[in-house]
């Protein structure tokens, strides 16, 4: 909103009398009201209250009319009293004016004789309440009634033992507080009023039109003999405190108190109850010292509260003073009822706790508006709001939270059971308080220490991050290093990575660790499986190593492949999602040898808080998987982003990991680390811009991009996104190739990969696999033999791809024991991107090859020959696996 | 009839007799005195019809209830300004009362031309600002005049007649706005009247009309602003959703710029649909009715079969409704006739003679029909005709859950669309996730303990003692 203004109330922090009133006779015994105006205020009002107490809420309107108006309307009242005693029955009539009828002076309590003459049948007791809503706020109206009950109802002045007790509006579970404690502190007493039942009600299976709670009139009649009244409304004025009025019409002692809110004020309430001769239980002093305990604990987040407390006096008093026993600053505390004494009462106090805390300023305004807190709340810097949820609007648009108390609670159920009474309800708001400032903590930190101390460098190794100080040490000595002594070129390095040189594919082998199964992106067309032995994919692995057993499995490697020359960290999910591992990994293989050439892939997201880490391990190489390069096309592909602790979604995500996926790079390739960028070709999604992202990350330095198929993994979002052939993505590479460097011999492989790129051995490296031996000894053999093809390279493992097999080897099994009959040769379906030329005829050559087969095995398979082999009942499996084990799993699928 | 009805309302409600009752309903009349109805006022009709107005500065001249019980409770959502949820009043004191409130608006206006600049202000003059002799209409002209924007008197004091009565003082103030621009050279497309955009409504049917090729010049009001109201004269045709609102204006706009109109609702598959293609008939766009069609073949099957999917869990249930409008209790009708619901007892606010006759024809014999209904007669009635669920506004609400009945909120305060195919799915997950939850279960299984909590605390020792001794033996 905009500048305060001074004619306009500009959001309300108010409602209006009639309000005040009705909501004070619901806390009377057998009681019902009335407005005597037009129907709209009862409405409107009604509406206002059903929605905080979740109780039907009936109010009568005298419905005046035009001609009410203009010749009075002691019919239409005469008529509303008939006709709302006819249908409620109630002991007492709580009458109140609104705006209109005084107005046009209305003569109430002539009404009421001329009523009661004309049916002197009725007992009722009627109680006329002056509550124009221009008069004041409900708080107002709330009090003016109960100075009205004391007034109308016939009093009993003899003297007796009982304490009266006076309160403004509290919640039903308050004040349900307050009467448990007085119940068990011996003191007989009148509460006026009682609103612990009669807008919080039990369920029951008669539901009385008519509450059936609250003070009985007969106990409010003997409050003029009490021996003392307690008021626990400090600010209410005296011409309408009903305690003033017991004092000066009955001489009963009047003591007004603060609301039992806080430490101090509770204190001040037992010990005047003490005084009078209460009793209290141990259990009380019992709740005192854990007040005090838990105040300790929470008082350094306490401390860093700037609350802005708003409702009516009496509470936002007692909120306020609360809150500065706990060493939060109220910047800002602030009713919308006309009261100058709320800043007499609390300036003092507020200047205190603003001392401490060395904050420059605050506000305490009575009759203010919604805007003018709005303003206030964030000139001061406030970063909570305690109050009724009609701040929700400030809440939203500028994420200062909100706890709501008091009246009304429209947003949330259970606003009639807040607590903040006695020592027990203040426990849990300095404890909602301090939560609000640990929870904004845990939110914001990463990333707002991330901003204020965090710069990319050029002198790559200088900031360390994230738990990795320990690492490091344990590698250069408590120093950082300069930099990792590199022996080989980078230029040389590529020359024997067969992913980043085709040349080397052929000749050197790598091994991928997979120390790093979590992953901090969810992508459309993944799903990450870590002890599954049969794909072969990114994303697979047959288990997660620590890095330990990857050191391990580096020198069984080492020892076994000569030819080894890259150590790559590719998941199964993200290797920066998982940092420590990645790097400890990298760290420890470095400490055994100092030659082998490092390999990172990463979704970026996380990328340029890492990028120092990688060149201090000695990484050369990197890959980033980059399927976009604008946010509207990048939330088609990523369902969310995790990053420092927020979840974030759509565009956003998409956004975010733009932004560190770019910064990432560059930073990647000013480092002097040799950047491949992997797209996944996806239909109808990024088919089109794919040009623009080649382009984009060869401007950033990338050196070359790897255009791949998408693999329509069963489970993952885009499992049914129509295929892309050898074709299309040739010709794809193709149209990129002008720009940047294009990778063609891409085997999309799993993230525990060994050896040669067309030759993966890692099933000799696997873990050793616990086989539960109930399911060992269940496989009965199956009669008959089932006949089934295997797309293999060696007959070893099932590790190719259907279109690309040679031959196919032939085998026959019961499910138990495999027996191999015969290689089949076969004219290739497809040989690669070049002669893909007569299609048909290939795949009639395949299909004959395998035609007497009930099943197929290989690593993948197309799209189409999959339908084709479908069409003619051959069931096809794709997997990993050793070719007998594969073979007689497959039998036994197809046996049932 | 039950003792629970007062004499002077029986003529308001009706059981539906096998035959032909003849008589009609008693409706459309100010509220009874002390029946408690659920009704509001002049005021609260004006407002719900303006308010969604999104760029509009809309000033309650009155004390500070009015703007306070209007704030923001309303769930039209805004494509543009968020101007209106915002509740400004010029919160009139005692002093004004005696010396007149007029300075003090005038003086409100001032600020908010400077503070703000609106291209158009409402003020709303309350129940007392007649009394006390303001003349607003006279500031709002003068207003006009020097600031050279649009400032519009809105008379609705309470007490002036029911809540269409303040229906009828919002489409004067609407018309006022309009008047000016009538001669503009004809547009096509057609405006939509009636629809506040509660939780998106309209756009919802603004894409379907987007789909057929049909522009939207204005709608009112949700998601209304200045700059397209004052096109909506060019328009060809009005589309009246909610009628008990906007019939009026409709007429109005008839008579001023030769506008025709048809009413439609867009509560239900068949109503929808309906819609879809009467509004391509009244346009003669053979083309558009097509294309309804294809909307129509396309949508209407995937809401019946979800409909279809939750009916079994409906089988036998019964409900009760009580809205605002007759038009939206005539469609709710429809709807559970769709859903094999049985409607046992419906009321409204503000239905006029001719929605309960289309009411009357459309229930069962037995069916309550009752017009501007008190708590007392719908406690009663939902309790002897058995109903499992009832549709109806906040108030009503935790009554419905007091007698142990289901609700469904069809109210302005809604977050969850109810019109066109998409409010198809979304009311009947309504009804559903309140009719089968499963806490009516404990409702009905706990009158022990409903006995026990009455019960004095002393008895509960000797009952367990009682047991223990059972135990024993």
């Amino acid at each position: 909103m905009g500048a305060n203004l001074v004619n306009l109330n500009a959001n309300p922090c108010k409602m209006c009398m009639p309000m005040g009133a009705v909501s004070a006779f619901y806390g009377i015994g057998m009681s019902m009201s009335i407005l005597h105006g037009s129907q709209g205020c009862s409405t409107y009002i009604r509406r206002h209250m059903a929605t905080h107490y979740n109780e039907p809420v009936d109010i009568a309107s005298a419905s005046l009319t035009e001609e009410g108006t203009v010749f009075g309307g002691a019919k239409n009242l005469m008529k509303g009293l008939e006709n709302l005693l006819s249908l409620y029955h109630p002991k007492v009539i709580g009458i109140a004016t609104t705006c209109l009828a005084e107005t046009i002076g209305e003569d109430i309590d002539g009404i009421i004789r001329d009523f009661q003459e004309k049916h002197p049948d009725v007992t009722a007791t009627f109680i006329p309440v002056s509550s124009p809503g221009y008069g004041g706020s409900q708080y107002e109206g709330f009090f003016r009634a109960l100075h009205a009950i004391v007034r109308y109802v016939p009093m009993d002045t003899q003297s007796h033992e009982m304490i009266n007790v006076i309160t403004g509006h509290l919640s039903a579970a308050d004040t349900r507080a307050l009467k448990s404690l007085l119940d068990a502190s011996g003191l007989d007493y009148v509460l006026l009023p009682d609103l612990s039942q009669n807008l919080d009600g039990i369920h029951s299976e008669n539901y009385k039109r008519l509450p059936q709670h609250g003070t009985p009139l007969e106990r409010i009649s003997r409050m003029a003999g009490a021996r003392m009244t307690l008021e626990l409304a400090p600010l209410c004025p005296e011409e309408y405190s009903p305690g003033a009025y017991l004092r000066d019409t009955y001489g009963v002692p009047l003591l007004r108190l603060n609301l039992p809110v806080g430490l101090e004020d509770t204190d001040m309430f037992i010990a005047t109850l003490e005084s009078l001769g209460a009793i209290i239980p141990a259990s009380v002093f019992e709740e005192r010292g854990r007040h005090v305990d838990a105040m300790i604990d929470a008082h350094k987040y306490n401390a860093q509260c700037r609350a802005a407390i708003f409702g009516e006096p009496d509470i936002t008093l007692g909120l306020t003073r609360a809150c500065c026993e706990n060493g939060v600053v109220p910047v800002v505390v602030a009713t919308g009822s006309r009261c100058p004494a709320l800043k007499e009462s609390l300036g003092v106090t507020v200047a205190q706790a603003a001392e401490v805390q060395f904050c420059d300023g605050f506000d305490i305004l009575d009759f203010a508006d919604f805007t003018a807190i709005e303003n206030a709340l964030l000139a001061r810097g406030a970063n909570l709001m305690i109050g009724n949820s009609d701040g929700r609007r400030i809440e939203e648009h500028h994420h200062v939270p909100l706890l709501r108390y008091g009246f009304p609670i429209h947003d949330r159920v259970g606003g009639q059971r807040t607590r903040v009474l006695l020592y027990d309800g203040s426990l849990s708001l300095m404890e909602s308080t301090a939560n609000a400032m640990l929870q904004k903590t845990e939110e914001t930190f990463r990333e707002e220490l991330h901003g204020k101390y965090y710069f990319l460098t050029e002198e790559a190794g200088k900031a360390s991050s994230h738990g990795l100080e320990k690492a490091a040490s344990v590698v250069s000595g408590g120093t950082m290093p300069e930099e990792t002594s590199v022996p080989l070129s980078a230029a040389e390095r590529t020359r024997t990575h067969p992913c980043f040189s085709c040349g080397a594919c052929a000749t050197s082998a790598r091994l991928h660790l997979p120390v790093a199964p979590e992953c901090n992106l969810s992508c459309n067309y993944c799903v990450r499986k870590y002890s599954c032995p049969n794909e072969s994919r990114p994303g697979v692995t047959t288990a997660v190593l620590n890095p330990e057993q990857a050191l391990e499995r580096f020198l069984a490697v080492r020892q076994d492949m000569p030819n080894l020359t890259v150590v790559g960290i590719a998941g199964p999910g993200d290797s920066l999602a998982n940092a420590e591992m990645t790097f400890r990994t990298l760290e420890r293989i470095r400490q055994e040898d100092d030659n082998i050439t490092f390999c990172m892939s990463t979704n970026g997201l996380a990328l340029p808080e890492y990028v120092a880490d990688m060149k201090r391990v000695g990484v050369s190489h990197a890959t980033v998987t980059i399927n976009a390069v604008d946010p509207v096309i990048g939330s088609q592909i990523y369902r969310y982003a995790d990053y420092r602790g927020h979840r974030y979604h759509g565009e956003t995500a998409a956004a975010l990991l733009l932004a560190n996926q770019l910064a990432g790079l560059r930073a990647l390739t000013q480092a002097g680390i040799i950047c491949k960028v992997n797209t996944v070709l996806l239909k109808g999604i990024n088919e089109e811009h794919i040009p623009t992202v080649v382009a984009t990350v060869r401007d950033l330095g990338a050196e070359m991009t790897n255009i791949m198929q998408l693999i329509p993994v069963k489970g993952s979002a885009f499992e049914h996104m129509p295929l892309v052939s050898n074709k299309e993505l040739t010709d794809m590479r193709k149209r990129c190739e002008p720009t940047l460097k294009q990778m063609y011999h891409c085997h999309q492989c799993r993230a525990d990969a060994v050896g040669l790129l067309n030759d993966d051995r890692s099933i000799e490296y696997r873990l050793p696999e616990i086989t539960p031996i109930a399911a060992q000894e269940k496989s009965a053999p199956i009669a008959r033999r089932i006949r089934i093809a295997v797309a293999s390279k060696t007959g070893v493992t099932v590790d190719q791809h259907f279109g690309q097999a040679d031959q196919f080897y032939i085998y026959e099994s019961n499910g138990h024991d495999a027996s191999f009959v015969e290689t089949r040769s076969v004219s290739r379906y497809c040989k690669g991107m070049d002669d893909c030329g007569s299609k048909s005829g290939r795949m009639e050559g395949i299909l004959c090859a395998v035609e007497d087969c009930a099943g197929v095995l290989a690593l993948r398979i197309g799209d189409s020959p999959l339908h084709k082999l479908q069409k003619k009942g051959i069931r096809v499996f794709t997997q990993y696996e050793r070719v007998e084990k594969a073979v007689n799993d497959a039998a036994k699928a197809l046996c049932g | 009839m039950s003792a629970e009805i007062l004499e002077e309302r029986r003529l308001s409600i009706q059981r539906k007799g096998g035959g032909c009752g003849g008589d009609g309903m008693r409706c459309d009349a100010a509220s009874v005195a002390g029946a408690v109805s659920q009704r509001a006022c002049v005021y609260c009709g004006a407002r719900v019809v303006l308010n969604p107005i999104t760029d509009a500065f809309h000033i309650v001249h009155g004390p500070i209830g009015c703007a306070s019980y209007t704030w923001d409770i309303r769930g039209s959502l805004t494509s543009g300004s968020e101007l209106f949820r915002n509740s400004f009043s010029t919160d009139l004191q005692e002093k004004d009362i005696v010396f007149g409130g007029a300075v003090k608006l005038t003086a409100a206006i001032d600020e908010v031309m400077q503070q703000y600049a609106p291209k158009l202000i409402f003020v709303y003059a309350t129940c007392i600002v007649g009394v006390i002799g303001d003349d607003v209409e006279a500031v709002c002209r003068d207003a006009e005049k020097k600031y050279g924007i649009r400032v519009i008197a809105v008379k609705a004091p309470g007490f002036s007649g029911t809540k269409s009565t303040g229906y009828r003082m919002a489409c004067n103030a609407l018309m006022q706005l309009l008047t000016p621009h009538a001669d503009q050279p004809k547009a096509v497309g057609v405006n939509i009247l009636g629809d506040y955009n509660l939780a998106g409504e309209m756009w919802i049917i603004k894409n379907y009309l987007r789909d057929m090729g049909i522009p939207v010049v204005a709608t009112f009001t949700g998601d209304a602003s200045y700059d397209t109201l004052i096109k909506a004269p060019t328009a060809q045709l009005n589309i009246v959703q909610c009628a008990g609102s906007m019939m009026y204006l409709a007429h109005r706009m008839e008579d001023a710029f030769g506008i025709p109109w048809m009413k439609a609702s867009f509560f239900g598959v068949e109503d929808t649909s309906t819609a879809l293609r009467q509004v391509a008939e009244h346009l003669h766009d053979s083309q558009a009715k097509e294309r309804a069609e294809a909307i129509i073949a396309k949508r209407a099957p995937v809401a019946e079969e979800f409909l279809q999917r939750y009916k079994a869990h409906f089988i036998g249930k019964k409900a009760a409704i009580f809205v605002g409008g007759g038009f939206k209790a005539i469609s709710l009708i429809r709807q559970f006739n769709e859903m094999g619901i049985e409607t046992v007892v419906v009321g409204t606010q503000t239905g006029k003679e001719e929605d309960y006759e289309i009411i009357s024809s459309l229930v069962n014999p037995g069916t309550i029909i009752l017009d501007d209904a008190n708590p007392a007669e719908l406690e009663t009635f939902m309790k002897e005709k058995g109903a499992d669920i009832l549709v109806g506004g906040v108030k009503e609400r935790p009554l419905a859950y007091k007698l142990g009945i289901a609700f469904c909120d069809h109210n302005h305060e809604r977050k969850h669309a109810l019109g066109g195919f998409e409010g198809v799915e979304n009311f009947t997950r309504e009804v559903n996730l309140s009719l089968n939850s499963p806490v009516w279960q404990q409702v009905r299984t706990g009158a022990s303990y409903h006995l026990r909590a009455q019960a004095p605390a002393k008895q509960v020792p000797r009952l367990l003692g009682h047991r223990s001794k059972r135990v024993g033996a």
